[in-house]
């Protein structure tokens, strides 16, 4: 009860929220989906949810291993629920409540735990030598290579954070107008029906800009930035381990 | 000029950054089509890494755009 309170009187932005539920959802699959594997026999066909989870699997690690190697194979954990939290981030716009993504904080987050990724795998593979790559050629570049340093993390984020803010607003600017103009046609409507003669256009235009915005560009955007992550953690290992 | 007029010039020189990104986005295209007829085969392979390499493309295009929304709506 005091959690709820305590909720309802703090001020967070609509996207952490249902950043939140977005969250939410995950656990419960991915609760559903190891009770589900804890209990299935493993001489049985997977059936199901279970399927479903198993093919992601199986997935995510090729993709990790097609990319960088063997060794980057437990990589492909990290990959799937990322893809699986942006994925379903992306297409919580079609509910109608605002998208996680247009808040700046969730996107930057997820950008961070890449970002500590990259940082984490060049420290484990380079040791002590890590610190050298911060003053080269020469220690007069160390102030250009520490603001460099953060390249990947702003680009990670904005891309996503420009992505979903612009359709976002691109779609607010349409329904507005649909509802303008559907108000304006049906004028005679309003003595009857008050201030609902504005619904008549949107649902007939709307999807399909839904089906680009949301589904399409959420679809590429995770695959990007799936694909950026494996490639600047590879970047970070010395090649002549690469098998 | 009046300060609303220059927020305005401000976001029209911003979105100028959209028409190198179209044309780059033209090229990964073009060069993707060229591949695909002079060897129908890799269709498949080569239409995931087109349409990764446009979004990238994109990305400058989005950056613009998000300036400008930030330009329109945080701006004074």
């Amino acid at each position: 009860m005091d959690i709820v309170a305590q909720l309802k009187s703090t001020e967070l932005a609509g996207g952490v929220f249902t950043s939140m539920l977005v969250m939410l959802i995950m656990i419960i699959l991915a609760i559903y989906i190891g009770i589900r594997a804890h209990f299935h026999n493993p001489l049985k066909k997977p059936k199901g949810m279970l399927l479903v989870a198993e093919i992601g699997v199986t997935f995510f690690e090729n993709f990790a291993e097609g990319l960088l190697g063997k060794r980057f194979r437990m990589l492909g954990g990290y990959l799937m629920a990322i893809g699986v939290y942006l994925f379903l981030a992306f297409i919580f716009g079609l509910t109608g409540l605002p998208s996680p993504m247009t808040t700046l904080s969730v996107p930057l987050s997820l950008g961070l735990s890449t970002f500590i990724l990259i940082h984490a795998t060049a420290i484990k593979y380079n040791k002590i030598r890590y610190f050298k790559r911060y003053v080269e050629p020469l220690p007069l570049f160390l102030p250009i290579n520490l603001i460099s340093m953060w390249a990947p993390l702003l680009s990670l984020t904005l891309r996503l954070f420009g992505n979903a803010l612009s359709g976002f607003v691109i779609m607010n600017i349409v329904y507005f107008g649909l509802q303008n103009l559907s108000a304006a046609v049906f004028a005679s409507l309003e003595a009857s029906m008050g201030s609902w003669n504005e619904v008549f256009f949107a649902p007939f235009v709307a999807w399909i800009l839904h089906l680009y915005f949301d589904l399409f560009s959420g679809f590429i955007q995770t695959t990007v930035f799936l694909s950026l992550t494996t490639i600047y953690v590879g970047q970070e290992a010395p090649e002549e381990y690469l098998d | 000029m009046t300060a609303e007029a220059m927020k305005f010039l401000a976001i029209a020189i911003t979105m100028l950054a959209v028409m190198p990104s179209a044309i780059g986005e033209g090229l990964v295209v073009s060069h993707a089509v060229d591949g695909i007829a002079r060897n129908p085969d890799v269709y498949s392979k080569l239409r995931t890494t087109m349409i990764l390499g446009c979004s990238l493309v994109e990305t400058t295009a989005i950056y613009a755009l998000l300036i400008a929304i930030l330009l329109i709506f945080v701006a004074k």
